[in-house]
């Protein structure tokens, strides 16, 4: 910080924020919050998508507000020292030196991960390497904390052949390996399977015995009601204490009918195998999977397992080699990451993109943004929404073609309890017309409330 | 599996650096068809064969086309034309004098390429991040060599995305077309939201390191393999000096 730090009390990290605003916004993004965080503690905040929970953690990490651009008013202190934000003032924050102290794990961790590193060991010691850490000191530190998240196996792996929840995993352990004073976890849970799960838990309880503040924002503060020394939610810009948890539970239950006996069947796989072009062995192997009108399956399985891989090639974008597959009528795919989705400039453009003007389906694009409740966003860049409303923007290209088999990756990733309740009525709508719907996801309770039945990967 | 090559990439380069100016210098046909056959055993021995001979020849084809046309066919060179269309005219001398800048280029095209197919990037990387050099430089040839593999990604990303909406799944040289056009707009805009994502992020993880910096990966380096670099630096800058003075008494 070029800013000279002021000793202060004792909170490792606190926010006294009276507004901040982007360049340019009409109205404050967040207003009125006031922050503490204690050392070993675990703060969890909670908000519908587009609530500022990702804003406030890049303000606690230092990375907003961006210099002679966005406007704060407040004052952040970091482990006893403070820095004043005012309209007439506004201090530069040496990013790598906030970072010593406050770490930031981003909602798309992948973006964490500095793309140039050949193997996943290198890429966890990424920040000692550029700290000058000897390197005897980083290798032990690499297979020690390795060991702790059983990320042995993932050490000589390309960073780029990681599945979405191994990515998160190392990303977090790439980031706790500097040991900062307050880790900051945007949706740190997303995609990960249930022993991933178990672990970054293990990883949160064995860092705040050591002393690390942990500050979690997620969509819903459910997982963490029983750990967690402060509950809070972000709505309008403020933070609130949550009172009665079960209040701020929207019920999404949605009753499906079983599929009809004897319904035709929509997929048949038998003894399929898959494997990624130039790969040393099969992603997928003896594959048997059959799905009939009106059934949802469920995909369950660890990180890697293939599940991924088993929808791109029911969506053809895969070819088996080895085995049948028959697929009988359209597929439509929702990707995991929905970035990997969305490449126009407005959300109309994405959701109208390769739909002739004279085609049926284009009277369908209107019907299907206002079904998501995304017409407001119509002349939006599809990165700038938040990121339930990308999602929801990503499921409505794939809708608008009317797919008679809707296949799901990890779709309640990013989707807040508004979103989730959408997705759930867009999958009843799909089986109701005599559909069929795939989906993997880690989510087990949107799980078991949507999926007829759960095929099992091993890996 | 192609095989690897236990040399620090300063070696590789040391010695391909050398070869080539000399092999220029020298501008002897024979040397030069003998350092791209050595060139092409190597590529053999460390299975890149293939992929050396087909960017070679991508790269080379063009080039002895285009001295060929310079120098063989509409050159103004007097001596006498062993074939002449119109304006057209063979000589001995053009011919010698566009084979002589042909084979030259080819020394460098070759030994380059194989350069770049025997030396692991993240290795090269390494060692410069291990040098003394600014870390400066380190960072920007990662950015540069890393740039194209991670478009490489993002276009065939995009192009999933796409196909699963139908487009670009044309075939032919106007599919091709077709999948140019459609993901080169996406592709740009995808790379710098995600340069700008990454960004804040390896300011946060201390890079570039301005100061003292160490890596995790090692680059197998000897004293032999010194002594090597140093003999191959100062025949790369003495070697084409003293080939030109003996090149220049022989002549007087």
């Amino acid at each position: 910080m070029d800013r000279k730090l002021i000793p202060q009390g004792t909170a490792v990290l606190g926010l006294d924020l009276r507004t901040f605003s982007y360049l340019d916004a009409p109205e404050p993004v967040l207003r009125d919050i006031h922050l503490e965080v204690q050392p070993g503690s675990l703060t969890v905040i909670s908000g519908h998508s587009g609530s500022g929970k990702s804003t406030l953690g890049a303000i606690l990490a230092g990375l907003l507000p961006r210099h002679s651009m966005d406007q704060l008013a407040g004052t952040l202190s970091v482990d006893g020292s403070l820095v004043e934000f005012s309209d007439s003032s506004s201090p530069r924050i040496d990013i790598a030196r906030w970072s010593q102290h406050v770490g930031l794990l981003p909602q798309d961790a992948g973006h964490y991960l500095s793309g140039i590193r050949g193997t996943v060991a290198e890429e966890l010691a990424f920040s000692l390497e550029n700290a000058g850490t000897p390197r005897e000191q980083m290798h032990l530190k690499v297979t020690a904390l390795a060991q702790r998240l059983r990320l042995d196996h993932l050490l000589q792996r390309h960073p780029d052949q990681l599945s979405g929840g191994q990515e998160r995993l190392v990303a977090l352990a790439a980031l706790a390996i500097s040991e900062p004073e307050v880790l900051v976890l945007d949706e740190p849970l997303a995609g990960l399977d249930q022993q991933a799960t178990a672990l970054v838990s293990e990883l949160i309880s064995l860092l705040r015995a050591q002393g690390t503040a942990l500050v979690i924002l997620a969509r819903t503060h459910r997982l963490w009601e029983q750990e967690a020394d402060a509950l809070w939610l972000l709505d309008q810009g403020t933070l609130q204490r949550i009172p009665d948890a079960a209040q701020h539970q929207i019920r999404t239950e949605t009753q499906h009918q079983h599929p009809a006996e004897g319904a035709p069947l929509m997929l048949s796989m038998e003894s399929v195998r898959l494997s990624y072009p130039g790969a040393s062995g099969p992603a997928v192997q003896d594959l048997d999977l059959q799905v009939s009108s009106g059934e949802c399956l469920g995909l369950a399985g660890p990180n890697g397992s293939g599940k991924t891989t088993v929808l791109k090639a029911i969506a053809g974008l895969l070819q088996p080699v080895a085995g049948t597959m028959s697929v009988a009528g359209s597929t439509g795919l929702l990707l995991q990451n929905s970035s990997d989705q969305l490449f126009e400039r407005t959300v109309l453009r994405e959701v109208s993109f390769g739909i002739p003007k004279k085609s049926s389906l284009h009277q369908c694009i209107s019907e299907v943004l206002e079904q998501l409740e995304l017409e407001s966003y119509s002349h939006t860049h599809p990165y700038e929404l938040p990121a339930s409303a990308r999602r929801l923007t990503a499921l409505a290209t794939v809708l608008v073609r009317e797919p008679k088999i809707l296949l799901l990756d990890e779709p309640t990733e990013g989707l807040d309890e508004v979103g989730e309740a959408k997705l759930k009525e867009i999958i009843a709508a799909v089986l109701a017309r005599g559909g069929a719907v795939i989906l993997s996801t880690h989510d087990g309770k949107f799980m078991d409330s949507v999926a007829h039945r759960v095929h099992h990967m091993n890996q | 599996m192609p095989r690897t090559i236990k040399l620090h990439p300063f070696t590789i380069l040391a010695i391909a650096v050398a070869v080539i100016t000399m092999t220029t210098a020298a501008s002897l046909w024979w040397l030069s068809c003998a350092v791209m056959a050595l060139c092409l055993l190597i590529a053999g021995w460390s299975g890149h064969l293939k992929k050396l001979a087909v960017l070679s020849g991508a790269m080379l084809l063009p080039t002895f086309l285009s001295l060929l046309l310079i120098h063989g066919l509409i050159s103004r060179d007097q001596s006498p034309a062993i074939a002449q269309w119109g304006p057209l005219r063979v000589t001995i001398h053009g011919l010698e004098v566009a084979l002589s800048l042909g084979l030259r280029t080819a020394v460098l095209v070759v030994v380059g390429l194989l350069c770049g197919l025997l030396i692991d990037r993240h290795q090269l990387v390494a060692a410069i991040d291990l040098s003394p050099v600014p870390p400066q430089l380190g960072y920007l040839l990662a950015a540069s060599l890393f740039l194209l593999p991670q478009m490489a990604e993002k276009q065939r990303r995009i192009g999933e995305a796409q196909a699963l909406r139908g487009a670009g799944t044309g075939n032919g040289r106007a599919g091709w077309f077709q999948r140019v056009r459609l993901r080169a707009v996406p592709l740009v805009l995808a790379s710098m939201q995600d340069a700008q994502d990454r960004a804040v992020h390896l300011s946060a993880r201390g890079f570039p390191a301005y100061g003292a910096h160490t890596r995790l990966r090692t680059v197998p380096d000897s004293p032999v393999q010194r002594v090597i670099r140093w003999t191959a630096a100062i025949c790369a800058v003495l070697g084409p000096i003293l080939i030109l003075l003996l090149a220049a008494m022989g002549g007087n």
